[in-house]
Parts: structure tokens; sequence; C-alpha cells
């Protein structure tokens, strides 16, 4: 496996993470208050 | 939700991806460079004559999973210690071998050995499984004893667990067959009702046959009932990362 493919692999399943985590705090919060 | 928030977070991962490109692209070399000087000391100092370790995929794009190529002919044991040395350098994913299966299988065992063996011999080591004689019926004092053989014995589920009915001389020996098939049965049934899996059980009966070792035929003592922890074949770790001689 090519290192820049590891590095984006693991770059994007982070970002992947944070997305999720970013809207299981808040985004369904907003989606309640709507 | 518009359609404006999944494409601006499809477009926030593709940046994402690009910046771990851009990121490693620059630094990569150096790296590797760093992980090939180290791994031919690595192989140089295990003994790995011939043997070069190829950090590039497929495509040819740098990578940190070396292919060792090379040393055919070099002992099982060195090309082991090769990889194993390769693999121990910070930085190095999954070693393969050019002319081998992709990875090795650990050859340390990592089950624990069960006792269920022992811990039921040494329950009935002072106490025994009685029945009413002559019959299959099991005395009160028994279901006891058999209560902790089945917590004994659950550990090992899985296993095979063979019960053993003996008889003494006292009878007929077709008689005696029969009754000690009947009581090992009685066993198995009660060990069913205890939790343990019909399918791991099997009893039979020898009769007197088999007395115990010193005792006469005859002896009393030979009404038993025996247990055998029969272990299966225990599952093999699935290899993950272990380098192995090919």
């Amino acid at each position: 496996m090519p290192l820049w493919f590891e590095l984006a692999a693991l770059m994007i399943a982070a970002y992947g993470a944070g997305i999720g985590i970013g809207w299981a705090l808040w985004g369904r919060h907003d989606q309640q208050e709507d | 939700m518009s359609i404006r928030a999944p494409l601006v977070m499809l477009a926030g991962a593709m940046a994402t991806g690009l910046a771990g490109y851009a990121l490693a692209e620059p630094m990569a070399a150096d790296f590797i460079d760093r992980l090939e000087t180290q791994s031919a000391a690595a192989i140089a100092e295990a003994g790995g004559t011939g043997v070069t370790a190829r950090f590039a995929s497929a495509t040819g794009s740098l990578s940190r999973h070396p292919l060792l190529s090379g040393g055919e002919d070099l002992d099982e044991s060195v090309r082991t210690r090769v990889a194993r040395e390769v693999y121990d350098i910070p930085g190095v994913g999954g070693v393969t071998w050019s002319d081998g299966t992709v990875r090795a299988e650990s050859d340390e065992p990592t089950y624990q050995p069960l006792h269920c063996q022992e811990d039921v011999e040494g329950l009935l080591r002072t106490r025994s499984i009685r029945f009413e004689e002559g019959s299959s019926a099991l005395l009160p004092s028994s279901r006891k004893l058999l209560n902790e053989v089945a917590d004994a014995l659950r550990p090992c589920l899985g296993s095979i667990i063979a019960i053993t009915g003996h008889t003494d001389k006292a009878g007929t020996e077709p008689g005696n067959l029969a009754l000690s098939m009947e009581r090992a049965r009685v066993v198995r049934q009660a060990l069913i009702e205890r939790g343990i899996p019909r399918d791991g059980l099997r009893a039979s009966g020898v009769g007197s046959s088999q007395p115990v070792e010193g005792l006469a035929p005859s002896d009393p003592a030979n009404r038993r009932i025996e247990f055998s922890v029969i272990r299966t074949e225990p599952l093999r770790p699935t290899p993950v990362d272990t380098p192995g001689a090919r």
C-alpha cells in the first residue's frame, strides 16, 4: 500500500469521525430545534 | 437538510485526502530512505545474505510494507529471523516475501491450556458419584457433587467430554455392562440439566472390564464414573502482521 494512500486514508477517516462527532453533539440538537 | 451540506462534506473529504497526499509525498522519500538503510543493516545482522527489501508497492509508489526477495537457499529459521528483524524496525508495516505466502503464522500458541480434567479429577478424588445399589438412580449426595462437576467442566465447553461408567465384578457381565452404560447415561442427562451442552457429552459403559489399578475386580470402589475431557483442536489465531520465513 503506498505511503501517501495510508496517510490520506487515515486523514479522511479522522475527518469522517470529526463530522460524526460534531453531528452527534450539535447537529442532532439543531434538527430538534427546527 | 439541503443538497449543499453533503456536497460541502464531500469536498472537505476530498480536500483532506489531497492534503494527505501532499503531506506524504515530500516526506516519503526521506522516510523510506531511512527504513531502507535500517532494514539493510537488520538483514545483514540477521545473517540474511542475498536478501533485499524493496519498499515499494506493486504500482511503484513508496510504501512502508517491504517486499523481501532473494536468499532462497537460506535456512527457514534464518529467513524467519530476517523477517522479524525487519519487522521490528519502527515504521515498518507488514513484511512479505516475494516467493511465499503473505504472512506466516506465529509459532507461539495464544490459547491457555484448560485444566477441566484435573479439576474434575480433583473433585472425584475424595468423593464419588454414587448410585443406589444395582440401580442407576443417583443418591441425593451425588447431586451436589454433580453440580460441582458441571461447574468444573464449564470452562471446557467445546471439548468432548467422555463419561464412562464402571461397575465391580458382582453380577453377570452383560448386566454390569448395561448397568454401567445406564449410569453413564444418567450422569450425562444430569449434566445436560445443569447446562452442559448435549453435543459435547459422550456416555459409555465398560462394565467391570477396567477395574481401578491396584484394586481387586470385586471391590465395590470399582463402581464409579470417570470423566475425560478430550480437547478438540484449538482454533488457530489469525496471523496478523506476523513475519515468517516465507
